[in-house]
């Protein structure tokens, strides 16, 4: 740190602060790349999908740049599209709301009582599953919860079941579990660096002024890492409005999200009605990024460990 | 640490301190179980007899790396995805380190927004991104889809990566160094070729490193923008759509532990960049 520092140097040499329009420019010109990506295959193909939103597709599939809302209509008069909507928010809550349960007791075990050389080691172990391939990942889960699947083995051979069952695959119980599965470690990374910073004394100290521990815990600890939570929450939920290959490998007919309806009506080329329901999804998400837009330290969660 | 014990760690919090400690520990192993069952799975069913994959296993075989080595689209896949990723990175490390540098030094009037923009990107699903881009390629721009559309999707969440870790890095580098360096004669290509990439180092080989893992495992936008040529996840998708086959299970572990081997030797690249620079404020080596 510098405070020690007598008449320390604020001002930048001269040459660094060249104006005109020139060195503006100049100054301007290693960004062009990036900003020709971010807005020349991001934010214009977004409006380009917006815009065939409200377009409408004839019978021999062909796009007609016929202006109405019609596509909207469908999906919301439609009473199983709508149904697949609220699934998902359910979804995604639950999700959310069982992986920072099951992450926040991690993190708190690790902040609290581990050192932090160790606690380093475990989240690497933590992080390590996330960098490999999330599709296998996903379809080994089909050989564990599947019929003949080892959950189902270990079920009958400790005589719990008789016959091998199907609740666990090709339905909802299944996506729950495997979006657990592929979310959890961002949960417990943003709550672990959350929790680290948090000074466990001023429980004991809460307790000493005559807290009992579950109150110290809701008025002490909480207020204090509720950043984390949230990041935790936004990590976890958004992706999940975006899941579809979850559900296509292990939910089943029945276990279908929100995605997986565009990813369908893509499929079969009704391509302004899959993007009616990828721009309410899109706009869904920005509304959420909009309001906790003071949470999104991407590069913290992905540059840990 | 100090060797002294802490009278506050020691103090007595609850009767059932222990307990809830003891049942913590318990909970980390089982979750550590949790993430590995399905990779341990993978890689057992890899060297499974059995063309099925379940229990109980059968074998060991090599059968299936066999397979594997002989299957030309396979193969194709892997080259495929070889190509896309090193092309992906590279463009997307030095596309986003450009990037950075103007918007943490001053180039752009809205610099907050301008990062809350590149948030967007990586937070937005992919699904969106990639049925958004094959409008944009197919019916707009009727482009043919191939490997080249492929990078150009990759590009858009792999840049913002690059440009948030590398600009956070920025941020919070002593600018003091530089105009030290201007002091004694450096001209600021120098200063930044000599002091300022060199300290900056970690965050651009991180930005790499995230950029390559991502474009070899990125499914969601690839599915969307691939033509013809498949990349290796989009190849075992259709092959798992098509049936079981258990040679998937083997290329995935020969991916673990190549993923591994990238990570490890990063990491040692990246141990020794830090033992280099010292500790964050410490002096650059004369």
């Amino acid at each position: 740190m510098a405070t020690d520092v007598v008449g320390e140097a604020v001002l930048a040499p001269p040459t660094t602060l060249a104006t005109g329009t020139r060195a503006r420019l100049a100054r301007f010109a290693p960004f062009v790349p990036a900003g020709l990506i971010l807005v020349g295959l991001f934010f214009v193909p977004l409006t380009l999908m917006l815009v065939f939103s409200f377009w409408s597709t004839n019978e021999r599939l062909d796009i007609v740049p016929a202006w109405s809302l019609v596509n909207y209509e469908n999906f919301f008069r439609n009473p199983t599209y709508v149904r697949t909507l609220l699934k998902t928010l359910v979804m995604g809550a639950a999700v959310t709301a069982a992986c920072l349960v099951m992450a926040f007791a991690v993190a708190y075990f690790l902040a609290r009582y581990v050192s932090r050389r160790w606690a380093r080691l475990a989240l690497l172990f933590i992080i390590v599953p996330f960098w490999t391939s999330y599709l296998l990942r996903v379809y080994s889960w089909q050989a564990i919860l599947g019929e003949r699947g080892a959950l189902n083995q270990v079920l009958m051979g400790l005589g719990l079941i008789k016959e091998p069952s199907l609740l666990f695959v090709y339905n909802d119980v299944g996506t729950f579990i495997v979006l657990i599965y592929v979310y959890l470690p961002f949960a417990a990374l943003v709550l672990y660096s959350s929790l680290d910073r948090f000074d466990f004394t001023q429980l004991t100290a809460a307790q000493d002024l005559g807290a009992s521990p579950s109150r110290a815990f809701r008025h002490v600890l909480l207020p204090q890492i509720r950043p984390g939570l949230i990041t935790a929450c936004i990590f976890v939920f958004i992706p999940i409005l975006g899941e579809f290959l979850t559900p296509s490998m292990v939910g089943g007919a029945s276990g279908l999200l929100i995605a997986s309806l565009v990813a369908n009506f893509f499929k079969n080329l009704l391509i302004p009605e899959g993007a009616a329901v990828a721009f309410l999804i899109v706009a869904f998400v920005t509304l959420l990024l909009i309001i906790f837009r003071g949470y999104l330290r991407v590069e913290d969660v992905y540059t840990r460990g | 640490m100090a060797s002294e014990v802490d009278p506050l760690e020691t103090m007595p919090v609850s009767r059932y301190a222990g307990a809830v400690r003891w049942s913590l520990r318990i909970w980390f192993f089982a979750l550590i179980a949790f993430l590995y069952l399905p990779i341990v799975f993978m890689i057992a069913f890899s060297f499974d007899e059995s063309s099925t994959p379940g229990l109980p296993i059968q074998g060991p075989t090599l059968h299936w790396y066999d397979v594997m080595l002989n299957n030309r689209q396979l193969l194709r896949a892997v080259a495929n995805t070889v190509t896309v990723s090193v092309v992906v990175a590279i463009l997307a490390t030095v596309i986003g380190t450009m990037a950075a540098f103007v918007l943490t030094r001053g180039g752009l009037r809205y610099p907050n927004a301008t990062r809350i923009a590149f948030t967007l990107p990586i937070m937005v699903p992919g699904v969106l991104i990639g049925v958004s881009l094959l409008i944009y390629f197919a019916r707009a721009l009727d482009l043919h889809l191939s490997l080249a559309t492929v990078i150009a999707g990759q590009l858009v969440v792999t840049v913002p990566f690059v440009v948030l870790i590398v600009s956070s890095r920025l941020q919070g580098f002593d600018r003091r160094l530089e105009w030290a360096a201007a002091d004694l004669g450096a001209s600021p290509r120098q200063a930044i070729r000599h002091v300022v990439l060199p300290l900056i180092a970690p965050a651009i080989l991180a930005g790499a490193l995230i950029s390559v893992t991502l474009s070899i495992d990125e499914f969601v936008i690839t599915w969307f923008t691939v033509g013809n040529e498949p990349t290796l996840p989009t190849y075992i998708y259709t092959k798992i759509k098509f049936g079981v086959t258990p040679e998937v299970n083997a290329v995935a572990t020969v991916m673990l532990v190549a993923t591994l081997l990238i990570f490890g030797i990063a990491s040692l690249v990246l141990g020794r960049a830090r033992r280099l620079t010292g500790r964050r404020r410490a002096a650059p080596r004369a």
